[in-house]
């Protein structure tokens, strides 16, 4: 079917999400607590847009809110811009330091936040990603603990965690970069507990924790020496690309 | 009720966890019932909970602190609510709990050094006809006022 985005006709699929539509056809919406692997968060609303459908015109939460009509969407009505503008002080009061939240504040023309009551030294706005992504690697490390205005992510008992692998992924997933992970002398740490850091087969620099690669074999079967750092799986890759391509001759 | 203590061993902990079916469902009900028996979730019994229901640690340590129900730390053996909800706000509630704090020197959440009281604020008891409204225990109290904050203490210290 087709749905308009702020004038323009868009191929969609039944179900799918406007925000997705909207970034297929490069329509951009801000997002903080949308990842594309960790889809439907519908959290931090930033992501809002007017939908009109027929007489009714309501604000819904793109990255969660499924096509299932021809739908006209407006991303940014003075309407969207004055709400969104409101959600954005709320969120910088929780995350003042974090540069994405800057520069919201910034595009959006907003002062130092005075009304709020501003948390500084914290940056964490309960987006819940770093918790998905712990739990889609299959660890359960990290949970949002106590609720209300006291409500955080922590380890159980804000201790270092006796089952966390190390491997970073609720860290890379956090919008506002409230997760520390320090790296130091080929070692790791990250939520209180410090892990050493393993030599890539291929380059020979540390990039993976000893817990999470014996966790990797575990799941993939796959041999240490075939599980390399970033870099060198992309350069395997291109390898293998060329290896394929090598005796096909274009006519 | 006598809370059960943990020197006593976790076999209590053991037989209640033992009686629900490992399906995860039945978690805050287990997880009630330890509280009811211990007064609190001994970390010990956790690890029995996680045990039996095959749940990560960090999804029971998120309902424990989630749910008012449940703490981490031993309660007091006579837990006092005060109800500040509207009617009992408005009729003075907030001056009861200064009694009480000043007579117990604790703050609400917290337990006295003996652990024989907690003290706790509440949202609303439904009896808001007799507010302001305490309870201790399952024992309730209506038209509480400073004065008689002090007697009900007494009378509880007396009967120990
Ligand atoms: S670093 Fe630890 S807490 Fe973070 S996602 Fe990996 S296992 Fe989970
Ligand atoms: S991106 Fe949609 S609610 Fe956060």
């Amino acid at each position: 079917m087709i749905i308009t985005i702020d004038g323009k006709q868009c191929e969609a699929q039944y179900g799918e999400y406007i925000l997705d539509v909207a970034r297929r056809n490069n329509i951009f919406i801000p997002t903080l607590c949308h990842s594309d692997a960790l889809p439907g968060q519908g959290n931090c609303r930033l992501c809002i847009v007017e939908v009109l459908e027929g007489k009714r015109r309501r604000v819904v939460v793109s990255c969660s809110y499924p096509v299932k009509g021809e739908v006209e969407v407006l991303t940014n009505t003075e309407k969207i811009r004055k709400m969104r503008k409101n959600l954005i002080r709320l969120l910088a009061a929780a995350a003042p330091d974090s540069d994405f939240m800057r520069d919201l504040q910034r595009e959006y023309g907003l002062e130092e936040e005075e009304r709020f009551q501003v948390y500084r030294g914290e940056d964490c706005i309960l987006c819940g990603l770093c918790v998905r992504a712990c739990e889609e690697v299959g660890i359960y490390a990290i949970s949002t603990v106590n609720r209300g205005i006291t409500k955080k992510v922590s380890t159980p008992y804000a201790e270092p965690s006796a089952v966390c692998i190390g491997c970073g992924a609720c860290a890379r997933v956090c919008p506002t970069g409230s997760i520390k992970m320090k790296e130091e002398n080929g070692r790791r740490e990250i939520w209180g507990k410090t892990f050493a850091l393993l030599p890539c087969p291929g380059c020979g620099k540390p990039f993976i924790t000893r817990e999470e690669l014996a966790y990797v074999q575990a799941k993939t079967g796959l041999e240490p020496a075939e599980i390399l750092c970033e870099k060198c799986r992309q350069k395997r890759a291109a390898r293998k690309m060329r290896d394929v391509f090598k005796d096909v001759t274009m006519k | 009720m006598p809370a059960g203590s943990i020197e006593e061993g976790l076999s209590q902990a053991k037989e209640i966890i033992g009686k629900y079916p490992r399906e995860q469902r039945f978690l805050l009900a287990a997880l009630q019932d330890i509280q009811k028996h211990y007064n609190y979730l001994p970390r010990e019994a956790l690890a029995l909970v996680q045990e039996h229901f095959s749940v990560p640690m960090s999804r029971l340590y998120s309902m424990a602190t989630f749910y008012k129900a449940l703490t981490l730390k031993p309660k007091g053996k006579y837990v006092i609510k005060v109800c500040d909800g509207t009617a009992c706000h408005i009729r003075g509630s907030s001056l009861l709990v200064e009694e009480l704090q000043r007579l117990l020197r604790i703050a609400p959440g917290e337990t006295t050094t003996d652990g024989k009281f907690s003290l706790e604020t509440v949202n609303c008891l439904g009896s808001c006809a007799i507010a302001p409204v305490m309870v201790i225990n399952d024992q309730y109290y209506g038209r509480v006022t400073t004065a008689a904050v002090g007697k009900i203490l007494e009378d509880l210290e007396a009967k120990e």
